[in-house]
């Protein structure tokens, strides 16, 4: 690609991408893996909007030039911003990223060392646990448009974290990763595997955040989550970049037979912000719950890409995706429950509300359904709307201003999704993210 | 002392005038009744005091202390002391009544002043021992699958809260079992005082028991057609509204 | 040209010794076919002949034969849309396909001078008998042209036209050609432009000022050929408060090889008027039917859609209102029955273009067998709208284990106090209701009929009575053998 040779040093940069690999020679496997990467990289299209996976984004400003790696920041950046990564206090473990370098390790309780937990950095894990992870990373596939992304994501594959929770281990307390960038420009691309084993239990928040509100940067995240059998897997992922930042973020789940898995993915910051969450059943009785929740403001495009693949029969998923609009935001959801011929005795559901709070902004949805079983119970509803006169009213009939009384509505409409993040610190962060993102609009 | 007057009110909807020529002073300390049938105007003529968007003034005025409230927004109206009960509450998913109430008395402060938490809370609490609401109510969103009971009891919780010089009560007994109105009743009356004027809509006599009027107004087709103390209520009760649509209305 | 030779007595109808389990009994009304002797005949294949053969031999105006080639040119250029739509388009032969057969170009005034086969075959169908019971005006098209096309003179003498496209493209071009391609514009889609190059047939209706035409008026489209591509056009325009109600019906004989119907229905429903549209489409189940339908509903103007798709190999139609006038209304109701070897993709197009419109869809189908049924929805509300409102509702039936349902709705909301709803819900009718039924003693198959009737009744009961009846047997005879 010759657009490529004329870009100075950056994620598109062959000669950068190829040293960076070559640090990797030792591990033959990831090396392959990473170059594979790029390849598919070079040879995908860039997404158009007459692409299907891609209606209503606006895909002509999609631009992967001008963004690079940064080096590790200076010990003081990193101490300052691992102590704005203390919003767990109840943490199983830590582990901070700043621009891709891991500068917090996480430390588990010896009670989880000896149980044979493993929480650590992806690099770490790479030398240590490569058939664990030759096993289980990156192995599902793109299916919700992304495929360039990823492969990009997969060329520079070197942050983030591995996750697992052996079989029949509980752990109560969260698993906590915080992912900041900090130079303007950088390029990050966080990576994290969760595998949990048979009955095994993880509780896990992901943040996503920027040193500086404006922060420019490129993200491209990806999680992987194994759930084993009878498994219980929840996950809370905040993406609170700063506001210059494209991000993609793309997540694909697999549960097996009884898993139960819940996330709630939480959208505050980037310029534009693409999620893809795919979650697969692969067994009968599994359980899945999906929540979204956002506040988009300013110019700010949030793309939210869901399927349920129900491959397995008698087993659950229900998706709730609520958006608060303002100023000249767009959010588009689009969702699709799968439910293959034989996958008989499914429940399926699948909602999206959106609040236009200005005239300017813009809420597409698009719910479908594709269902080759009859035994099935599956529905899909979608309402855009305003805030409810009659509850207006209601409010200031008490005495509370105007702007204050939406305010209280909005937050009101999206304090449902904030209850299912099931840890009450973690729910007041999100809550203060989305009051902080009010009062900035 | 403090007076509302409404004054000759013409309300319509649309283009339908519901409300034709209304007039009627509530001072503090006094406890009018309206009574009347079902669309009669009663609802209407509340709502309309309160500033309701969908009810328009074509004429009158209603004054609150002798300055009128029709310039000024649903929310100054309710800052000014005016309270609704509404007859149907609103269900608000997703706002605390504890959230909700605070947002409305840090809406009656002046700038810069920040309300007393504790002190909040313990009237909170106290008021809501007074009208039987569980305290776990607090953190329960806004009627949100409330019984029709605990709706109204929600409403009085509120009134006693905000303290308004004059309360419309919007059909409050509307819906309640014999238990809830009598609960309802005595959170009412524990808060009469020279300080509120009370406004009270109803379409039965049953309320009056509990809550006994120190004046009864009939309204008939958009106007008040007959007033007098609480024994008008009892004779409407004994005759029926056919008298007054026989008798009292001019024809 | 046609090789068969009428002979004097009538021919026999070619039975159809294909056995077909599926589409069943319903369809033997519309399965049979005359040996014709086509007089016109624009030969198999598409190209810029046939497509002045066919302008000539309906002597058009040079601006249409124009129109048609442009047309044509778009035709070619524009891909199949199967980066959305079924790969089953890929199947369509265009090379294969007769463009054009008549008998003639202008249709009879009375069913005595309708040429005795093809007046045989709209007996068998009843079409003359619905005519004198309940309809104000009919147009029979048998292939290419209308047969038959009468208007009661009451009708008539409230100034109310009702004629074939031809007839109306040359006799009231003043009327037609102003809104004739400018609801569904030739490039809309690759189906519209292939229409607009080779239509002939469909019905041309203007209704004047005020005028409100108490019965239905009905077209009867027939394909009796095989290997045939019918491209009617239908153009209804209700000037200011007129209203008026349309039907149209379509059977085909099922042969083994495909057979296309690619309509273009343009409605205008001027300031305060008001278009209902009934569609009972049952076409045999080696038809394409691949249609454009869209309304323009002027301020206080009211287009609905009611579209019932029963037959067909593919069908893909989405009837749309285009919202131009404050307070205009939109609506579509649809019911759709799929059953082995059938994909019905349809669905309903809102477009919001001024404030305070109002659109309602309602859309129930049901899969059967290996049946396919697929809802696709647009709801559009740009941003400089206000109280504008939107209602979906669709539903799936799915009858047996491998019968599929989709639904890929798009929903696009801006503006001041807009609102839109939208739900699915896909079910099955379950065991117990059955069981229940035959403990009270009906049949299974009576049982699951009554079951499927329930899930749509609440849609049928909108329309004519004459069509409810006559679709609720459909229903019935096409669920026969679906369990067990």
């Amino acid at each position: 690609m010759s657009a490529v040779a004329s870009v100075p040093a950056g994620v598109l940069d062959v000669a950068l991408q190829s040293a960076e690999t070559a640090a990797f020679r030792a591990q033959d496997w990831f090396a392959v893996l990473r170059q594979q990467g790029w390849h598919a990289f070079q040879s995908l299209p860039m997404p158009t909007r007459d692409n299907e996976k891609w209606r209503f984004s606006d895909a002509r400003t999609l631009s992967l030039d001008g963004y690079a790696p940064a080096p590790a920041p200076t010990p003081a950046q990193a101490a300052d911003l691992i102590a704005r990564s203390r919003l767990i206090s109840d943490a199983a473990g830590l582990i901070v990223h700043v621009d891709g370098h891991c500068v917090l390790k996480p430390t588990l309780s010896a009670e989880l060392v000896a149980q044979g937990v493993v929480f650590e950095s992806l690099e770490d894990a790479v030398r240590a646990r490569p058939a664990l992870l030759q096993e289980h990373l990156l192995k599902h596939p793109v299916l919700l448009g992304g495929d360039k992304f990823a492969a990009l994501h997969r060329a520079w594959l070197r942050a983030g974290y591995v996750l697992h929770v052996p079989k029949g281990v509980e752990v109560k307390q969260p698993f906590v990763s915080v992912t900041w960038t900090l130079t303007d420009g950088v390029a990050v691309f966080p990576h994290a595997l969760i595998i949990a084993g048979e009955r095994a239990t993880a509780d896990i928040h992901d943040f996503h955040l920027s040193a500086k509100a404006d922060q420019r940067a490129l993200a491209i995240s990806a999680v992987d989550i194994h759930a084993g059998t009878g498994s219980q897997v929840r996950r809370l992922a905040v993406q609170a970049w700063g506001s210059a930042t494209q991000s993609f973020q793309i997540d694909n789940t697999c549960g097996g037979r009884d898993a139960v898995i819940s996330s709630v993915n939480a959208a505050v910051g980037s310029r534009r912000a693409r999620l893809e969450n795919t979650v697969r059943i692969d067994g009968p009785g599994a359980d899945v719950s999906l929540y979204g929740i956002s506040v988009a403001s300013g110019e700010q495009e949030f793309d939210q890409r869901t399927l349920q693949v129900h491959a397995a029969g008698h087993a659950k998923s229900d998706l709730l995706f609520k958006n608060a609009l303002l100023g000249k935001a767009r959010t588009i959801f689009s969702g699709l429950i799968k439910v293959a011929p034989d996958a008989q005795r499914t429940d399926a559901y699948q909602t999206n509300r959106n609040l236009l709070l200005s005239p300017d902004a813009e809420a597409d949805s698009l719910p479908g359904l594709e269902i080759e079983a009859n035994d099935v119970k599956c529905s899909h509803g979608a309402t855009t709307g305003q805030i409810d006169p009659a509850e207006l009213f209601y409010l200031r009939a008490r005495g509370i201003p105007l702007a204050v009384a939406q305010e209280l509505l909005a937050q009101g409409f999206l304090e449902e999704v904030l209850a299912k993040v099931g840890h009450e610190e973690a729910a007041a962060a999100v809550r203060e993210m989305l009051r902080l993102k009010f009062h900035q609009a | 002392m403090s007076q509302l007057e409404i004054k000759d009110l013409h309300v319509s909807i649309g283009e339908k005038p519901i409300v034709k020529g209304l007039t009627l002073t509530v001072r503090s300390g006094e406890v009018h009744a309206i009574m009347g049938p079902n669309g009669t105007g009663k609802s209407t003529l509340a709502k309309a005091v309160a500033g309701h968007p969908s009810y328009t003034i074509t004429s009158g005025d209603v004054l609150l202390d002798g300055k009128s409230v029709l310039p000024m927004q649903p929310d100054e109206r309710a800052r000014a002391g005016l309270f609704l009960a509404f007859q149907y509450p609103s269900e608000i998913p997703g706002v605390s009544i504890a959230n909700f109430l605070r947002a409305a008395i840090q809406a009656r402060l002046g700038e810069g002043e920040e309300l007393d938490a504790t002190g909040y809370y313990k009237r909170l609490y106290s008021k809501m021992d007074l009208l039987q609401i569980d305290r776990k109510f607090t953190s329960r969103a806004i009627n949100d699958g409330f019984s029709g009971g605990e709706k109204k009891r929600c409403e009085i919780l509120q009134m006693a809260m905000l303290e308004p010089k004059f309360a419309l009560m919007d059909e409050t007994d509307s819906g309640l079992d014999i238990d809830a109105l009598r609960i309802v009743a005595d959170g009412v009356n524990a808060l009469r005082s020279t300080n509120l004027g009370v406004l009270m809509i109803t379409h039965y006599q049953r309320l009056l028991g509990y809550i006994v009027p120190d004046h009864v107004h009939v309204m008939w087709d958009g106007r008040i057609v007959k007033s007098g103390d609480k024994s008008l209520a009892l004779e409407l009760e004994a005759k029926g509204y056919d008298w007054v649509k026989n008798e009292l209305v001019p024809a | 040209m046609s090789d068969v030779t009428a002979t004097e007595s009538l021919p026999a109808p070619i039975a159809d010794t294909v056995d077909n389990p599926v589409s069943g009994i319903d369809q033997t009304a519309g399965n049979f076919s005359y040996k014709m002797d086509y007089e016109f005949d624009a030969g198999t294949g598409l190209s810029e002949k046939t497509v002045r053969y066919i302008s000539s031999v309906k002597k058009e105006a040079p601006w249409i034969l124009e129109f048609r080639l442009n047309a044509l040119k778009q035709f070619l250029a524009k891909p199949m849309p199967t980066h959305w739509a079924t790969k089953d388009l890929e199947n369509i032969n265009f090379d294969k396909i007769r463009y054009y057969l008549s008998s003639g170009q202008k249709p009879k005034r009375t069913w005595e001078e309708v040429p005795d086969d093809i007046k045989k075959t709209f007996e068998r169908l009843g079409v003359p008998e619905h005519e004198r019971k309940f309809l104000a005006g009919v147009e029979a098209q048998f292939d290419s042209e209308a047969a038959y096309s009468n208007i009661k003179d009451i009708v008539s003498k409230q100034g109310v036209i009702f004629v074939n496209s031809t007839e109306g493209l040359r006799e009231h071009p003043e009327l037609f050609r102003k809104f004739f391609g400018k609801v569904i514009p030739t490039g809309d889609n690759k189906f519209s432009a292939l229409n607009s190059a080779v239509f002939s047939g469909g019905s041309f209706i203007y209704v004047p000022k005020g005028v409100k035409v108490a019965q239905p008026l009905q077209a009867y489209f027939r394909i009796n050929a095989e290997n045939f591509g019918q491209f009617e056009r239908t153009l209804i325009i209700a000037d200011e408060g007129a209203e008026v109600t349309y039907m149209e019906g379509c059977t085909a004989p099922k042969f083994s090889t495909s057979t296309l119907h690619s309509a273009v229905v343009e409605l205008v429903a001027l300031k305060g008027a008001k278009i209902q549209y009934i569609t009972v489409q049952n076409w045999s189940a080696n038809v394409f039917n691949l249609v454009t339908k869209r309304g323009v509903a002027e301020e206080d103007a009211e287009v609905r859609w009611i579209d019932c798709n029963i037959g067909s190999r593919l069908t893909m139609k989405y009837p749309g209102v285009v919202l131009r006038g404050k307070r205009a209304r939109g609506e579509v109701l649809s019911i759709a029955l799929a059953n082995d070897g059938q994909h019905q993709d349809t669905g309903a197009k809102m477009i919001h273009a001024a404030d305070d419109t109002t659109s309602n869809i309602i859309a129930k189908s049901i899969s059967v067998g290996e049946g396919r049924s697929t809802y696709r929805g647009l709801v559009h509300i740009p941003k400089t709208l206000a109280n504008c409102r939107n209602n979906t509702e669709c539903d799936a039936l799915l009858i047996n284990e491998h019968s599929r349902t989709d639904t890929y709705p798009a929903i696009s909301v801006r503006g001041r106090k807009n609102s839109v709803q939208h739900e699915a819900s896909v079910s099955k009718v379950s065991a117990e209701q059955i069981f229940y039924m035959m403990q009270r003693g009906l049949s299974e198959g009576e049982a699951m009929s009554l079951a499927v009737n329930g899930f749509v009744n609440d849609l049928v009961k909108e329309f004519p009575m004459e069509y409810s009846v006559e679709l609720k047997r459909l229903i019935e005879l096409q669920m026969e053998g679906s369990v067990g």
